[in-house]
C-alpha cells in the first residue's frame, strides 16, 4: 500500500511556509506537555513496578526469588537460623520476576521508585530493612489522565 | 598528492551528531568521498553473557539491546524459547503479546522521528515526538508495569492482564496521536526544509537495498514489500487487517513517510485488537496447573510464575524466530544442551543489517546529509552492538 | 573643578554615551538578554514545554543568560596547543566589537546619533561586511576541522546575504533618494513606511538578515549534529561567550537598522516629542525588539537547510528578488515622483 502523500502537492513552496509558521503560532497557545518533575511527582498508578518489600513473617526461605533474579540484585542472607533475601538496589532492574515467582506473597512491589542514596552502603537493604516500607518522598503528586486532545493531562491528587 | 586533496573526517564518538560510534568520513570538498562508521563502543556481549542465565534471567537481557524497542525483542527471545519448549500461548495473551508490541512500535517509531528531526535541526519535533511518547509509555507501563524496560512476555504466556478502563484510556491515546500527525506533517515532515533537505538524499534503489540485506521502514522505503509479519506471520497478525507500508523513492524523506504509515498501522492494529480481543487465560495451562491454586491467576490480574520457571530446561535442541521489531527483521537463534542455560544464543538485530546502508547511501553525497540520512535510517547503536 | 567638569562633559557627551549606554554596549546587553531569554522561552512554548525558569521563578527565568555569563566567566579558557595563539584570543574580541560598531551611525532621533554622516545607510552595512573576515580567522586558528568546514561556511554563506542584502537596501536608497538614515526616517513620517513602499525589498532584506545573523534556516555555520558548534568548537569561557554574543550583536544591529529603514524608525512620532533622544529611542527598540522576535522565532518552525541550498536560494531567489525591488522602487520613484 502506498500512503498518500497528505496535501504534499499544495504544501510545496509558500503554503507549506505558511502552513508550517501558523502551526508554531497556534502552539503557542497550547498547554504545556511537561511536569516540573523534582518539585511535582508523577503518580506511578497501583501496577507499577517500583521498589520492593519483603514480608518477612510470611517469607518461607524457599530461595526462588534470590535463584531466578536476573541481575543478582537478590541474595540470601542469614538472620538468626533461617536465610531471608536482601537487596541490593543497585543492581536491581524492577523486572518484579521475584514477586511474581514467590509462592507465598511474601514480597510486594510500590509505587516509588526514587532510589537515591547518598552512601553505596545504603543501596544494600538486609532482610530487616528490605522489609520496612520502601521511603516514598512527601510531595504533591499529579495522576496522568488520558484525554483526546491534550493526550496526557495531568490532575493532582 | 591525491591523499592531500581530501579532508579525513572523525565525527564522533564524543560528537553531538554520532551517536554511540565513529564516523570515518573522507571529504573532497563538501563531498563524501568513502564514509566508514566504526561501531561496537557499546557493546556488551549480551550474547554470552546470555550463555551464563537461564532461561527466564534471558528476558531482561534481551531488552536492553535495544531500549526504545523492548517488546519486540522480548517477544522474539520468548517465541524461540517457546518453540524449544513445544508450547503455545493462549490466544489471548497472544493479543496481549501484539498490543504492547504495537505501542511499542508507535513510541519507538516516534524516538526514531525525534532523533532525524534534532538531527537536521528541528527541535521542535524532537520535543513534541518526545512528548508524544509520553502517552504510550503511559499506556504500556499500566499494562506492564514499567515504562520502558516490560519484561512483560514470558514463555507460555503474558505477566498481567489488561487493567480496566485500559481500552478507553489506549483509545483516547490514538485518537490523540492521529490528530498529531497532522501536526507533525505541518511543522516537519512537509515543511519546506525538511522537503529540501531529505528529498532525493542517500538513495537506497530496489535493487541495492534488496543485495546490500537493508531491512524494516528502511527496506520498504525502497519499494519491497517485505514485513516479517506478512512473510511469515506469527502471534495474531493473520487475524489483523493492516497493510504494508511501501514507498518507492527509497530517499530519506520516504523512509520518514514510511515511519509515519506504520504509526497509523499500528494505530489501526491496536483499535482491531482492544475490538477483538477474547477472554481467557493469559499463561498456558502447562505452567498454571504448576502454581498453587490459592495464587492462582483467575483471582488476581497478574500471573504467578511456577517455581519451575527458575530452572526451566528445554529438550536438547535449537530454534530460530523472527519477528518485526520496529527497526526491521530480527532474528534470534538459540541452541540448548539440555541444561538450564543456553548452549549458544544469538541475536541479528535490525540496525546491524541497516548499518551497511550508511556506507552505501552517504556516497557522493554532502557532509551535511551526514545526520539527514543517519537519522532516516533510524539506526540505533546500542542495538547493533549488542 | 575645572578637570572634573571637562571629564564629566567628556564621558556626557553623545560621542561617549551612544557606544557605551545607549543604544551601545549596556542597552545592547540588556536586549541580548531579553532576546535569548525570549528565544528560550518562545521555543519552549511551541515545543510544549517550560524552558528556561528556576532563575528567578516569579520572572520566568528571565536572568538565566546572566547565569550562564557567570558560570562561563569563572570557566578556564583552554587554548589548545596547535593554535594560532594570538588570532585565536583576538579574533573573538574584534568579531564582537565590529559587530556592536554599526550602533554608533544609528541614529535615534533626529540630533541623537554618534557619528552623523549623510552615507549613514552604506555605514552600518559597510562596517558589518567586517565581521566574516574574524570569523574565518577565528576557524582556522582553532586548528579545528571542524572550526574550519564551519568557518568556511560562514564565508559562503557571506557570498549568499551580502549582494542581495546590499541591492534590496540599493533598492531603498533610490525609493527615498538619500543615504542618511536620519532622512531615511523623515522621508517615512508620511505614514508610508518602507515595509509597505517596497515589500520586495523588506522580504529580502529580512531573509538576508536571518542569514547574516546566523538564525534558523540558515545556521548552516554552527550546525550543531554537524559540526559540533562550527567556528566556536574550540572555544571556552568568556571568549566563547564573545562569539556567541556576537551573533546576537549583529541580530540586534540589523533589527534596529530594519526598524529605520523599514518600519519607520521612531514615526510616529511628531516634532516635539522627538527631542529628547528617549522617547524615539525606546520607538525604535520595540520595533527592532519585535524584528528580533520574529527571528528568533524562527527556531521553533525550521530545520537547518544544506549550505549549497543556502547559496541557491541567495543568488537564484534572493539576488533576483533584490533586483526586482530595485525595479520596484525606480517604478515608484517614477509614478510618484519624489
Amino acid at each position: 500500500m502506498k500512503p498518500k502523500d497528505r496535501r504534499a502537492g499544495k504544501l510545496l513552496g509558500l503554503t507549506g511556509h505558511m502552513q508550517a509558521i501558523r502551526s508554531g503560532i497556534e502552539h503557542i497557545f497550547k498547554p504545556r506537555m511537561t511536569v516540573l518533575y523534582p518539585e511535582v511527582l508523577q503518580d506511578l498508578g497501583p501496577n507499577y513496578r517500583g521498589m520492593l518489600k519483603l514480608r518477612i513473617d510470611i517469607c518461607i526461605s524457599c530461595t526462588l526469588c534470590a535463584r531466578i533474579c536476573p541481575s543478582n540484585a537478590l541474595k540470601m542472607v542469614k538472620v538468626d537460623v533461617r536465610k531471608y533475601p536482601g537487596i541490593t538496589y543497585q543492581r536491581c532492574i524492577f523486572c518484579g520476576f521475584c514477586v511474581d515467582i514467590c509462592p507465598v506473597d511474601a514480597l510486594e512491589m510500590s509505587g516509588s521508585h526514587d532510589a537515591a542514596c547518598y552512601t553505596l552502603g545504603e543501596q544494600v537493604l538486609k532482610p530487616e530493612d528490605f522489609s520496612k516500607d520502601p521511603v516514598i518522598e512527601d510531595k504533591p503528586r499529579v495522576k496522568p489522565l488520558f484525554d483526546e486532545k491534550r493526550g496526557l493531562r495531568y490532575e493532582s491528587c | 598528492m591525491s591523499e592531500e586533496q581530501t579532508l579525513e573526517l572523525l565525527i564522533g564518538p564524543q560528537h553531538p551528531g554520532s551517536g554511540h560510534m565513529r564516523l570515518v568520513a573522507e571529504m573532497d570538498g563538501d563531498v563524501i568521498l568513502n564514509f566508514e562508521p566504526n561501531i561496537g563502543y557499546v557493546h556488551r556481549a549480551v550474547e554470552k553473557i546470555a550463555e551464563t542465565k537461564t532461561y527466564v534471567q534471558i528476558i531482561p537481557l534481551v531488552e536492553r539491546t535495544s531500549l526504545p524497542d523492548t517488546a519486540n525483542h522480548n517477544l522474539g527471545y520468548v517465541l524461540a524459547l517457546e518453540r524449544l519448549l513445544g508450547i503455545d500461548a493462549p490466544l489471548r495473551a497472544q493479543y496481549l503479546r501484539i498490543l504492547l508490541a504495537e505501542i511499542n512500535r508507535i513510541h519507538s517509531h516516534l524516538y526514531g522521528m525525534g532523533i532525524h528531526g534534532n538531527m537536521i535541526g528541528s527541535t521542535t519535533m524532537l520535543m513534541w515526538a518526545f512528548g508524544d511518547r509520553e502517552p504510550f509509555i503511559e499506556l504500556a507501563q499500566r499494562l506492564t508495569g514499567a515504562r520502558l524496560s516490560y519484561s512483560y512476555i514470558i514463555p507460555g504466556g503474558v505477566r498481567r492482564d489488561l487493567p480496566q478502563d485500559f481500552r478507553n484510556d489506549a483509545l483516547k491515546a490514538l485518537s490523540y496521536m492521529e490528530r498529531r500527525l497532522k501536526d507533525y506533517d505541518r511543522i516537519f515532515v512537509h515543511n519546506p526544509v525538511t522537503l529540501a533537505r531529505l528529498k532525493g538524499v542517500g538513495v537506497i534503489n530496489r535493487i541495492d537495498a534488496a543485495r546490500i540485506g537493508v531491512v524494516g521502514p528502511n527496506l520498504r522505503a525502497s519499494g519491497i514489500a517485505y514485513d516479517v509479519r506478512k512473510i511469515e506471520p506469527y502471534c495474531i497478525y493473520p487475524d489483523l487487517d493492516f497493510e504494508v507500508v511501501v514507498r518507492d523513492e527509497g530517499d530519506a524523506h520516504a523512509r520518514l513517510l514510511v515511519r509515519i504509515g506504520e504509526i497509523e498501522q499500528s494505530i489501526s492494529m491496536i483499535r482491531q485488537i482492544l475490538g477483538k480481543i477474547p477472554d481467557g487465560s493469559i499463561l498456558a495451562d502447562r505452567y498454571l496447573d504448576l502454581v498453587p491454586s490459592r495464587t492462582r491467576f483467575e483471582k488476581r490480574s497478574s500471573v504467578k510464575f511456577p517455581a519451575l520457571f527458575s530452572g526451566l530446561k528445554p529438550s536438547k535442541g535449537e530454534a530460530v524466530s523472527r519477528v518485526e521489531a520496529s527497526r526491521g527483521e530480527l532474528f534470534h537463534y538459540l541452541v540448548s544442551d539440555g541444561s538450564t542455560h543456553p548452549y549458544r544464543f544469538r541475536i541479528v538485530t535490525p540496525s546491524f543489517k541497516n548499518l551497511i546502508a550508511f556506507k552505501h547511501a552517504l556516497l557522493g553525497q554532502k557532509l551535511a546529509d551526514i545526520p539527514a540520512v543517519y537519522g532516516s535510517l533510524d539506526y540505533f547503536p546500542p542495538e547493533a552492538d549488542r | 573643578m575645572n578637570v572634573v567638569e571637562q571629564l564629566l562633559q567628556i564621558l556626557l557627551s553623545p560621542t561617549i554615551i551612544i557606544p557605551l549606554i545607549f543604544p551601545g554596549l549596556l542597552t545592547t546587553f540588556l536586549v541580548i538578554i531579553f532576546i535569548a531569554w525570549f528565544e528560550r522561552k518562545l521555543t519552549a512554548k511551541v515545543q510544549l514545554r517550560y524552558g528556561p525558569l528556576y532563575v528567578l521563578k516569579s520572572l520566568g527565568g528571565l536572568p538565566q543568560l546572566v547565569a550562564d555569563l557567570l558560570k562561563f566567566l569563572f570557566t578556564e579558557i583552554i587554548i589548545p596547543k596547535g593554535s594560532d595563539k594570538k588570532a585565536f584570543i583576538l579574533s573573538p574580541i574584534f568579531l564582537f566589537t565590529l559587530s556592536m560598531l554599526p550602533v554608533v551611525a544609528i541614529p535615534l532621533s533626529n540630533s541623537y546619533a554618534a557619528f552623523f554622516s549623510d552615507l549613514s545607510l552604506l555605514l552600518v552595512l559597510a562596517l558589518l561586511t567586517i565581521t566574516p573576515i574574524f570569523m574565518l580567522l577565528l576557524g582556522w586558528s582553532s586548528n579545528n576541522k571542524f572550526s574550519f568546514i564551519g568557518s568556511l561556511r560562514d564565508g559562503y554563506l557571506m557570498m549568499a546575504y551580502e549582494i542581495p542584502m546590499f541591492v534590496s537596501i540599493l533598492a531603498m536608497a533610490v525609493a527615498y533618494d538619500t543615504l542618511d538614515l536620519v532622512q531615511v526616517v523623515g522621508r517615512q513620517s508620511s505614514g508610508l513606511w518602507g515595509i509597505a513602499l517596497n515589500p520586495l525589498a523588506a522580504i529580502t532584506f529580512f531573509v538576508a538578515m536571518l542569514m547574516t545573523t546566523a538564525r534558523f534556516p540558515f545556521d548552516v555555520a554552527e550546525a550543531e549534529s554537524e559540526l559540533v558548534i562550527g567556528p566556536y568548537t574550540e572555544y571556552s569561557g568568556i571568549i566563547f561567550v564573545l562569539c556567541l554574543g556576537a551573533s546576537y550583536a549583529k541580530l540586534s544591529v540589523l533589527s534596529l537598522f530594519f526598524a529605520e529603514v523599514f518600519l519607520g524608525g521612531w514615526n510616529p512620532l511628531i516634532w516635539p516629542l522627538t527631542l529628547n533622544p528617549i522617547l524615539p529611542g525606546v520607538a525604535v527598540f520595540v520595533k527592532g525588539l519585535l524584528v528580533m522576535g520574529l527571528c528568533v522565532f524562527m527556531r521553533s518552525i525550521y530545520p537547518r537547510f544544506r549550505i549549497d541550498q543556502v547559496l541557491k536560494l541567495g543568488w537564484h531567489t534572493l539576488f533576483v528578488l533584490s533586483v526586482a525591488s530595485v525595479a520596484l522602487s525606480l517604478g515608484i520613484v517614477w509614478v510618484l515622483g519624489f
